[in-house]
Order: structure tokens, then sequence, then C-alpha cells
């Protein structure tokens, strides 16, 4: 039993709001966060709620993305919950290819090995394969299903297909609410399945790149997902989420399109080899969410998250977003700025030497050292709803990142002066539409 | 830095087992926390459309949710 809010929660979509906690954050069902109330259930379909998303992603000088994404929910009369959700994404653009720029020009040809593929890179220029080109899509579907007055279950599952790439994930999870429904442990597990099949084959890790040494048939990897946290209300403003989580993928963790240059002691490149990974990879990670209502108009959602794992790579990220209401909370202007920051896997290195042949290497900048900053701005407009529904609500949203590499390693003398890694700046713009 | 690991978990221990039962409200007193600007995910597909960018994009992922992706991006 609750007071009503403000706002009469018939007037804030609570199927999609409901829908989505069962959706998006497997901790996130349960009590410690406000009840709703569920709809009437008409059987009718505009009983759903939707939201949609259509994103545009551009790094500079790189790829560029354009991502629509539909999410439908719906929450029965008895508690019952589902949701489905559909993203596409169609990317095409310069992918770096984890070559060094050189003070030469390079020739490199593409995964496919076709001669109209070859493409060569200017002397002091990051090599990127300039031919990059993917697409994607995911559905993916949630069921909540509450077994007492104080415990629900939730399994899911998601198919995701690209070129060369099959993802199947199926995930569990149980929340049980007490203490007055003021706090929720939640506990999940899920499973991954992914199936590689790189364009050309995949090359045999550490292996030379210009004989092309490639292994036939496709790769596998698993992974297997912990999740562990405590949903809190702290005060009658104040919701906090405690997780901790663990996941292991074993298999194929390579970059198939991934290679290093060889690099003499004068700083010319000798050559190029694939990178090796290890075959099994453990993550850990700690994350804090507080939201605080400061006034009817103003509240913030922060969160520090903490990760480590047995590659090496420890990283923290801070990320805050803040909500300003205006109008009768009509509207909402939303400004967010995110901190992060990651340590290098202890094989990761921008080159190797001719001297040096390491058991595990990789020179993909995600695992270098580095830092990133995010600023983003959304903007959103609650309008009429259609049909039957009470409101809906349109938004707009956009976002710069900036990735900073902090790599320290000493280079040959004839390298020094050029940009060996410029890191990368994006910008999001994203439109939605609920409904 | 496993320590720091463990001190998450020990503290999402002792808020589960000794700190809860002292906070919270009444069931009246939920108004605020009923807003939409107070759900854990009141913004689910950005929050979906950022992790795939942050995925792709650098070493971590998960923590608010599980870290697999399903992507090849990474």
């Amino acid at each position: 039993m609750q007071l009503k809010p403000r706002v009469p929660l018939t007037q804030q979509a609570p199927a999609r709001r409901r829908l989505m906690a069962a959706s998006c954050a497997l901790l996130s069902a349960g009590a410690a966060r406000s009840e709703q109330t569920a709809p009437v259930d008409s059987g009718l379909l505009e009983d759903w709620s939707v939201d949609s998303a259509l994103a545009y992603y551009h790094e500079e000088g790189r790829i560029q993305a354009i991502e629509p994404v539909v999410d439908v929910a719906k929450v029965f009369a008895d508690g019952q919950a589902l949701n489905f959700n559909v993203t596409f994404d169609a990317l095409s653009g310069a992918s770096p290819n984890g070559a060094l720029p050189s003070r030469n020009p390079q020739t490199f040809s593409s995964p496919s090995g076709k001669l109209k593929h070859q493409y060569t890179t200017a002397p002091g220029q990051l090599p990127v394969d300039p031919d990059y080109e993917d697409d994607r899509i995911a559905v993916s579907g949630n069921w909540t299903v509450p077994f007492t007055r104080l415990d629900q279950v939730t399994v899911g599952a998601k198919l995701s297909a690209e070129d060369d790439f099959f993802s199947v994930t199926v995930n569990a999870s149980i929340a049980h609410d007490f203490n007055e429904k003021n706090t929720t442990l939640s506990f999940g597990i899920d499973n991954e399945y992914d199936s590689i099949h790189p364009i050309g084959g995949a090359p045999v890790p550490g292996s030379d790149y210009a004989p092309a040494e490639k292994q036939t048939g496709g790769k596998t990897k698993d992974g297997t997902g912990l999740l562990l946290g405590v949903t809190q209300v702290m005060t009658r403003n104040w919701l906090s989420e405690f997780n901790v989580s663990v996941d292991r993928f074993t298999g194929y963790l390579n970059d198939p399109y991934k290679f290093i240059s060889i690099i003499n002691g004068a700083g010319g490149t000798t050559g190029y080899e694939y990178e090796s990974r290890p075959d099994q990879r453990t993550r850990k990670s700690a994350y804090w969410e507080n939201r605080v209502a400061w006034s009817s108009r103003i509240s913030t959602a922060s969160s520090l998250r903490y990760m480590t794992d047995d590659w090496g790579v420890r990283s923290d990220t801070a990320q805050l977003h803040l909500r300003w209401s205006l109008s009768n909370r009509d509207r909402y202007i939303e400004p967010t700025v995110r901190w992060y920051r990651q340590a290098a896997a202890d094989f990761f290195t921008p080159f190797v030497l001719t001297t040096q042949k390491p058991t595990d290497e990789s020179s993909d900048s995600r695992l270098a050292a580095f830092h990133a900053m995010t600023y983003g701005v959304k903007y959103a407009q609650k309008l009429p709803g259609l049909g039957s529904r009470p409101e809906s609500e349109v938004s707009i949203r956009a976002e710069y990142y900036q990735q900073t590499l902090d790599v320290r390693t000493a280079v040959p003398q004839a390298l020094q002066g050029l940009d060996l890694y410029p890191g990368v700046k994006a910008v999001l713009v994203q439109i939605g539409w609920r409904f | 830095m496993m320590g720091r690991f463990s001190l998450a978990l020990a503290m999402l221990a002792l808020a589960a087992v000794a700190g809860c039962s002292s906070l919270g409200v009444k069931p009246w007193q939920r108004d605020v926390l009923a807003r939409e600007d107070m759900q854990l995910d009141s913004d689910p597909l950005d929050a979906a459309i950022d992790d795939h960018l942050y995925f792709s994009k650098e070493a971590s992922s998960g923590g608010r949710s599980f870290a697999g992706g399903g992507c090849g991006c990474n």
C-alpha cells in the first residue's frame, strides 16, 4: 500500500517502467523500488507500452553507426510481465587494424583477401581498414512471474546475429523483498554462447600476417555470469543499489581482424603478426548507484563501478545524471557526465620488437591504458497519449565521448613525433519516442 | 586489487544483513520514490545504447547488469 505520487501512476506509463525493471537490469525487479499498479488488462494491443529510439553514432575519421531500437512491454493484471526488444545496428567506416603508424606507407589486405580490398595507409597515419562494414540484429525477451507477495522470478533470452558472429544468451533471476519492501535482494545468472565465423577464416593466434595462416571452421566462446545485489530504500528521497558480479568467458577471445606491427631497433616495420589473447577471462565488478530527489524538480542518479579481471585490466567508472524537471514535470533537461579510466591488460603491447616473441600479445587499444570522458544532455517533452494511452514522451539527446590513451611504452627514436595513439572522439545523437 | 572487490562484497553482505532494518520508509511515504526519475531503470534504452557504445570501446562492461554483450564488436 502506498500513497499516490504527485503525478498519478496511471499517467506514468507504469507498464513500461515496471517491465523495464524486468528486462534491463536483473536486479531491478523489487519493491525497494516503488510499487506500481498493473494496468487494466483489456487484452487489446493498446495495453502494450512502446519505447523506441533511433541513435546515430559517429567517430571522427572512423566508423559510423545507425541503431534503431524498439521495446514493447506489458504488465498483466496478475503481476506477470512480458517485454520484447528488437535492436538493429548498421555499421560502416574505418576500423583500426592494430598496426602502428609508420614513417613509410603500409599496405594491407581487407579480411576477404581480395586485391580490390587492399588499402594503403599514408606515413604517420594510424592504419585503419577503410572498408569495415557490419550489420547486427538482436532480439530479446523477458518474462517476470511473481510467485509470492515478496518473490518474483525473471527468465529471458537474447539472440544476436552479425555477418560473422552469432550469439545466444539465456538468463534467470530471483528477487526477494523484505523489511517492509524497503530491501530487495536479487540473484541472477546468465549464460552466453557465441559462434564466430571471421571473414576469410580465423587466423592462428600469433601467426605471421603475410602468409595469413588461417584456421578453417568457426570458433566459439562461452561465458557465465553471476550477479548478486541489494536495492535499498534509504530515505523518502533516496534509493540505493549495490551489485557485485562475476563472469567468466572461455574459448576464442581474440579479435580475428587485429594484428600487431613488428618493429626493428631502428623503428622500421618489418612485418605484422596476429594478436594472441588468453583463451579464458574472469571479470569481477562492484557497482553502486544512488538516486536522490533533491527537490520536486531536481534529482540525480550517480554511480560508481570498479572492475578487475585476470588479464590485468582494472577500471574505475563514475557517472552522474542530473534531471531538472520543468513545467509541472511535463518536460525535463538531463545533463550527464561520465569519467572512466582503465589500466592495460598484462599482454597489451603497441608493437613487438623483432627480438621478442611473447606468448600473449594484443595491440587492441581497448586493452590499453586510457581514460575517457563523456558529456551529454537530454531533453524530453511529455505529450498527449495515443489512443487510450494517458501520455507519450519524445526526447532527443546528444553525447560526446573522448578517449585518451595513456600508453607509456618507449618507442624507437624514428617513431617519436608520430601520433601513435590518437584515441577516439565520437558523437552520439539519439531521438526517442515512448507511448 | 582483490582487496577492493572483497571490500565491495563485504559491504553488500553488511547492507543486506545488518543495516537495512533501520533504513527505509513506511508504505505511505513512497510518493517521491514513485516518481519516474527515481526508478533505477528510468531510461532503459538510453542505458542500453550507452552500454553498447562502451562495450565496443572499453575493456569493462556490466555492473548494473550482466557484462556479456552478445556482440562481436569486442
